[in-house]
């Protein structure tokens, strides 16, 4: 009876566990190829990228770790964690390496490990160092770590992104980027694991003006890999498409103005202008996916504009009266104070800051809509009014999203600028300021005089035709040479023909352009503005009344007042 | 490696703790005997009576003492106690534990894919893995095989055979004891001349070339090696054909030109080393040159440790806060500095000059001059009289060991007069003391020193005895964990006294976790509370600086749980080794320091009071065992 029960007892164990196989062997099944998908498992590591793609991925010592921790993967990893953080508060920075590179070995394919460790290391543990030679090193393995990690994850591009990142902003952008620059262009050894990495240091594509490779070219080139990635059908993960494509045009333009910075004032300074301009407008007419349905090309928006109008054109014509009509009857929708401000604005009146924010809204709502326009047409040719009304919506909505896009990362400033910089003069100005600097630094202060005063006559030209650059670094530096030109000529006051007073008078006391001359010149259609116009004293806005910038404490205070005047506007 | 208050101890300082001696280990000792003699009795007492009655219980607890004492503790023979180890090694072999050292073995060759080849410092990792790898493994071995051999002769009742032969139950503990730490001992040979090898082979390499050789005059020529196991050295050669490499990766190489001009680079020097240090006092002085107790905070982030140094002052509640030396800064351009003051500076002891090794911190308050390091400077100072060196500066090599020798004679001030002073004779007191006050040059930067930071170094003992002496340390932990198992296994099951004994060594490795929970209890700081209230927490996902969110009544029930189990914790854990320390131990071979002679023979004397104390526990367990049967 007893040895019944036992047996009985066995038996449904193994009907139990034999049960459980069932979905164990669904869930795990592999993948038999053509057209086989494999269990669920299978299916996930594929659509995650997750998967080794081929034997040679394998790591020996990686399985070897995962298999050891004996199903405790996840404990083991976040023991390390902790190990590694505090053998950082201890700057133990050895073994912070090891347990980083034992989490890499545990978590191959968690790329946030990568992203996070080898920022840790290039970024918090470099600064640590005294010696700016140790802190790249420290730079140097962080970015090298993550290239490990882009190795063992061949389908992340934000990896990708972020390798050419750390190449270019953590060397490039540092505090010691004049000695990070060197030390990189220099270091051979590194060079010839990023050859391994079919890296092409040695091309011209990533060699800067001395023939050594340029941290921010190779940079690039790694960004451009990601590129790559991206078009051969990987989708971008955990980043804006915008953000991706924007970096890699960018290096470009990075890399001629560190290139001028260290003093390459020449042909090849112009040149890399010219390439960093390419660069930027085929960045333009890359197509960048958006939030909306559509792609857009940044450099596309003045045609866009062109087609609306156009269409636009086309369908008043197409609707006649309807438009008119339809016109007629908002304006008769706005209330008595509205139309008021609309005759006051066509007559050409002042409004205050309120008044022009209401017209604006006014202005929108005056506007007819295609569609109702549309509706209300003729018979005979309503249906090509509704059809075109769709492509004006359509074609508006692009433009929108594009100008909104380029708003997002300033594209025209951007495209301004590499089209300043690559001109002749512009690195003709630029050397004459170096030159000037020089002499005034050598204290020949005639000859550093004479050449600060060509440079500026210069600069004039070139912010007469780009006014956009005022509001740039190179606004900020030419400001501090005509602080030192003020020292050389020991006057406070400048000579009344000094070709840049306008541009002196956008500047404040802090050497940055005034805030109300930076509003205006954005809001400038062509980015002029009458330096004259502007008040004598640049108004505070750090004071309690608040402003654009009115401080964030402040900011919260107002919040529902803000409510109150939008609800009333 | 920054050294704790509680390793500068001698043996005398740690046993009695001179005007602190709630802190003694002594006191520690004695409390922990007492208190387990006095528990004892009381179980005793009360298993017995619940046994035989209250009256025959009292004399069966006083019969057991009355052995103990009388007969056999007198009685017990070195010949029965050899036999009955032997019995136990044999046991303990056929069960096949050398196995153990394959596995070791097959961890060192699959050692290489988890080292880090582009550390800095390979010698340390190297060291620190073949010792805290052969740590674990042997901890783990003593703790298998001590518990479950006793517990299975009960079990298969081979032990009425043994107990019913002239064999007294202390001969049946001690001879457990001896033949499991002889199995114990007989793998930890082995194991440590793996690591020797492992250690010593792992970081020999050639450079094989030079490359871009220049001469720089007076016939010495200047080049770099090749590029081997990720780094390459610079050397100059001399023109006697002989130079060396700089230090890069903790050693360097002897260059050699031959005569037909070919260089031949030598092998590693200096990666294994055990250096003698003798630390001074330190003294920090403020920006205005007044006396203060500690540098400046930079504000870096801090670990809270260094509980288990107060003792049983901590326990009763008298110390406070976790005691951890972390680095003292001192700011650059002011009266700022930190003195060291040395003791038995003798001619005798430094006949070759006197070496010292800096290893200071550097700090920036502000970028200032990037291509140049921050630089400090030593004056030698007359602890007494007024007469001190002219200042030598020196650039801050951060995280690395700055090794100088201070010039037998130095110019200097005596007083108003200007001179050269001997080292010696102007700036050692007569007892041999010398002050080095160290101070940082640039202004509005700062250098962050400790006590360890800064020493002298009488002189280097052999790497291969440092080992050794590691070693002993895993050796002395290891006969501490087979003590506690064969405890338990004389009143546990195998299983159940594996775990128990696991739990003792768990609880020993964490009991700074327990302190540090316990302090902030203490102290009413929010810090994620006891085990109940954390797991309340983790339930609420509540951070752990937060109030607990839960009604009155409730917090109170939950924090009075919590403070009543963690209290139990502190307790039990206070009274067990302190393990992390003596794991520590690797710390010094690793970092290339010699392992203080104190500090092992602290070790020593803790592992013998356990193993003494855990000895008298089996007795009395064996001993009601043998009654009941």
């Amino acid at each position: 009876m007893n040895r019944q029960t036992a047996f009985g007892r066995k038996i449904v164990y193994l009907v139990v566990l034999v049960a459980m196989l069932v979905p164990l062997f669904l869930l795990g099944q592999p993948s038999g190829g053509e057209g086989d998908p494999g269990g669920r498992l299978t299916e996930m590591r594929r659509e995650f990228n997750i998967a080794e793609s081929d034997l040679g991925e394998i790591s020996p010592a990686s399985e070897t770790a995962k298999l050891a921790s004996l199903g405790l993967r996840g404990v083991a990893a976040t023991l390390l964690w902790n190990k590694a953080h505090e053998y950082k508060v201890r700057h133990e920075w050895d073994r912070l390496k090891a347990a980083l590179n034992n989490i890499a070995l545990l978590q191959p394919h968690f790329d946030k490990v990568w992203e996070h460790q080898a920022w840790n290391l290039a970024y918090n543990v470099s600064s640590e160092f005294d010696d700016y030679r140790q802190r790249y090193e420290m730079v140097r393995e962080g970015t090298e770590f993550l290239q490990r990690g882009v190795n063992q994850n061949r389908n992340a591009p934000r990896l990708v992104w972020y390798t050419g990142w750390f190449y270019g902003q953590k060397i490039g952008v540092a505090d010691e980027k004049t000695q990070f620059r060197r030390l990189f262009a220099d270091d051979e050894a590194l060079h010839e694991r990023l050859l391994e990495e079919r890296i092409a240091v040695d091309s011209p594509e990533a060699r800067g003006p001395l023939g050594k490779p340029d941290n921010w070219l190779v940079g690039r080139l790694w960004l451009n890999r990601g590129y790559d990635l991206v078009d051969s059908g990987v989708k971008i993960r955990r980043q804006t498409p915008l953000n991706f494509y924007e970096t890699g045009a960018k290096w470009r333009i990075r890399h001629a103005e560190a290139i001028e910075r260290e003093g390459v004032l020449d042909e090849r300074a112009q040149n890399a202008w010219q390439l960093a301009r390419e660069d930027w407008i085929g960045f333009g007419n890359r197509s960048i996916p958006t939030t909306a349905p559509f792609t857009i090309k940044l450099d596309q928006l003045d045609e866009l504009s062109r087609q609306v109008d156009e269409r636009m054109e086309e369908f008043r014509e197409l609707t006649g009266d309807a438009y008119e009509v339809e016109r007629e009857r908002l304006l008769e929708s706005l209330s008595e104070e509205e139309r008021e401000i609309l005759e006051r604005a066509d007559e050409g009146e002042q409004l205050t800051d309120d008044e022009s924010y209401q017209l604006q809204g006014i202005r929108r709502r005056i506007q007819p809509a295609p569609d109702s326009v549309a509706r209300q047409a003729d018979p005979d040719v309503r249906l090509r009014a509704i059809r075109l009304a769709g492509e004006i919506r359509d074609l508006a909505a692009r433009a929108s999203k594009t100008d909104a896009y380029r708003e997002q990362i300033n594209y025209s400033y951007w495209r301004t600028l590499t089209e300043a910089e690559q001109e002749e003069r512009t690195v003709r100005a630029r050397r004459l300021v170096y030159e000037a600097e020089k002499a005034n630094a050598e204290a020949e202060i005639d000859k550093a005089i004479g050449l600060y005063e060509e440079a500026f006559e210069i600069w004039a030209e070139i912010f007469e035709d780009f006014p956009i650059l005022v509001i740039d670094d190179t606004g900020e530096d030419l400001y501090e040479s005509i602080q030192r030109y003020r020292v050389a000529i020991d006057s406070e006051e400048l000579p009344e023909d000094f070709p840049l007073r306008g541009f002196v008078k956008m500047m404040n006391d802090e050497g940055r352009i005034r805030s109300d001359a930076h509003q205006a010149i954005l809001n400038s259609p062509d980015g002029r503005i009458d330096p004259d116009s502007l008040p004598d004293e640049e108004p505070d806005y750090d004071s309690p009344a608040g402003g654009p910038e009115g401080g964030s404490d402040g900011a919260k205070l107002e919040v529902p007042d803000f409510r109150e005047s939008n609800g009333g506007g | 490696m920054t050294l704790q208050p509680e390793d500068f101890w001698s043996y005398y300082e740690w046993l009695m703790r001179p005007n602190a001696f709630m802190e003694s280990a002594f006191l520690q000792g004695v409390v922990l005997f007492v208190l387990v003699i006095v528990l004892g009795l009381m179980i005793g007492y009360i298993i017995s009576a619940v046994r035989y009655g209250p009256g025959e219980g009292f004399y069966a607890v006083a019969r057991a003492v009355r052995d103990l004492v009388r007969t056999d503790l007198p009685g017990t023979r070195v010949r029965r106690v050899w036999a009955l180890a032997r019995l136990a090694f044999k046991e303990a072999i056929r069960r096949r534990v050398l196995f153990v050292i394959g596995l070791f073995v097959v961890g060192l060759m699959l050692a290489g894919w988890y080292l880090n080849p582009q550390s800095d410092d390979p010698a340390r990792l190297y060291i620190s893995f073949v010792l805290t790898a052969t740590n674990y493994l042997i901890l783990a071995l003593a703790l298998f095989i001590s518990t479950f051999s006793i517990p299975a002769d009960i079990k298969s009742r081979t032990i009425y055979t043994i107990v019913t032969k002239p064999v007294r139950p202390t001969e049946i503990v001690l001879g457990r004891m001896l033949g499991f730490v002889g199995v114990g001992t007989m793998m930890l040979v082995p194991m440590g001349l793996a690591s020797y090898l492992f250690v010593t082979r792992g970081l020999r390499h050639t450079h094989v070339e030079v490359v871009e050789v220049e001469e720089v005059g007076d016939g010495r020529l200047q080049g770099e090696t090749d590029y081997t196991r990720s780094h390459r050295h610079s050397f100059t050669v001399e023109a006697d054909g002989r130079g060396y490499t700089d230090v890069v990766r903790g050693h360097r190489h002897l260059v050699t030109r031959g005569d037909d001009g070919d260089f031949e680079i030598g092998p590693p020097v200096g990666a294994l080393r055990a250096r003698i240090p003798e630390y001074g006092e330190i003294q920090f002085l403020d920006r205005s040159g007044e006396p203060k107790e500690e540098g400046i905070d930079v504000g870096n982030e801090q670990l809270r440790e260094g509980y288990g140094s107060a003792g049983l002052s901590r326990l009763v509640g008298v110390a406070e806060g976790p005691r951890r030396l972390t680095h003292g800064y001192v700011e650059g351009g002011t009266l700022a500095a930190a003195i060291y003051t040395f003791d038995q500076v003798t001619p005798q002891r430094y006949p070759d000059g006197i070496p010292v090794d800096i290893s200071i911190r550097a700090y920036r308050a502000h970028k200032g001059d990037i291509e140049s390091g921050l630089r400090g400077s030593i004056t030698l100072k007359h602890p007494d009289r007024d007469v001190e060196s002219n200042p030598i500066v020196f650039e801050v090599n951060e995280y690395d060991i700055d090794e100088r020798t201070l010039p037998p004679e130095i110019e200097g001030t005596d007083g108003d007069e200007t001179r050269v002073l001997s080292l010696f004779d102007d700036l050692v007191t007569e007892d041999g003391r010398l002050q080095l006050v160290i101070r940082c040059v640039d202004r509005g930067q700062y250098l962050g020193m400790t006590k360890s930071g800064v020493y002298l170094k009488p002189g280097e003992n052999s790497f291969g005895w440092n080992l050794t002496k590691a070693y002993g340390s895993i050796w002395l932990q290891m006969t501490m964990v087979i003590a506690f198992g064969v405890m338990f296994s004389t009143f546990l099951s195998g299983p159940v006294a594996m775990v128990a004994t696991a739990v003792c060594v768990l609880l020993g490795f964490s009991a700074e976790r327990v302190y540090d929970t316990r302090y902030h209890i203490d102290a009413g700081i929010d810090m994620g509370g006891g085990p109940i209230e954390s797991i309340v927490r983790i339930l609420r996902q509540d951070a752990m600086t937060t109030q607990l969110d839960v009604d009155t009544i409730a917090s109170r029930v939950i924090k009075t749980a919590d403070a009543g189990i963690v209290y139990a914790l502190d307790a039990v854990a206070t009274a067990l080794p302190n393990l992390p320390k003596m794991v520590g131990t690797a710390e010094y071979a690793a970092s290339g320091f010699d392992v203080f002679g104190a500090l092992l023979a602290r070790h020593a004397t803790a592992t013998l009071g356990y193993c003494l104390l855990a000895f008298l526990v089996s007795y009395f367990f064996l001993k009601s065992r043998e009654i009941a049967a």
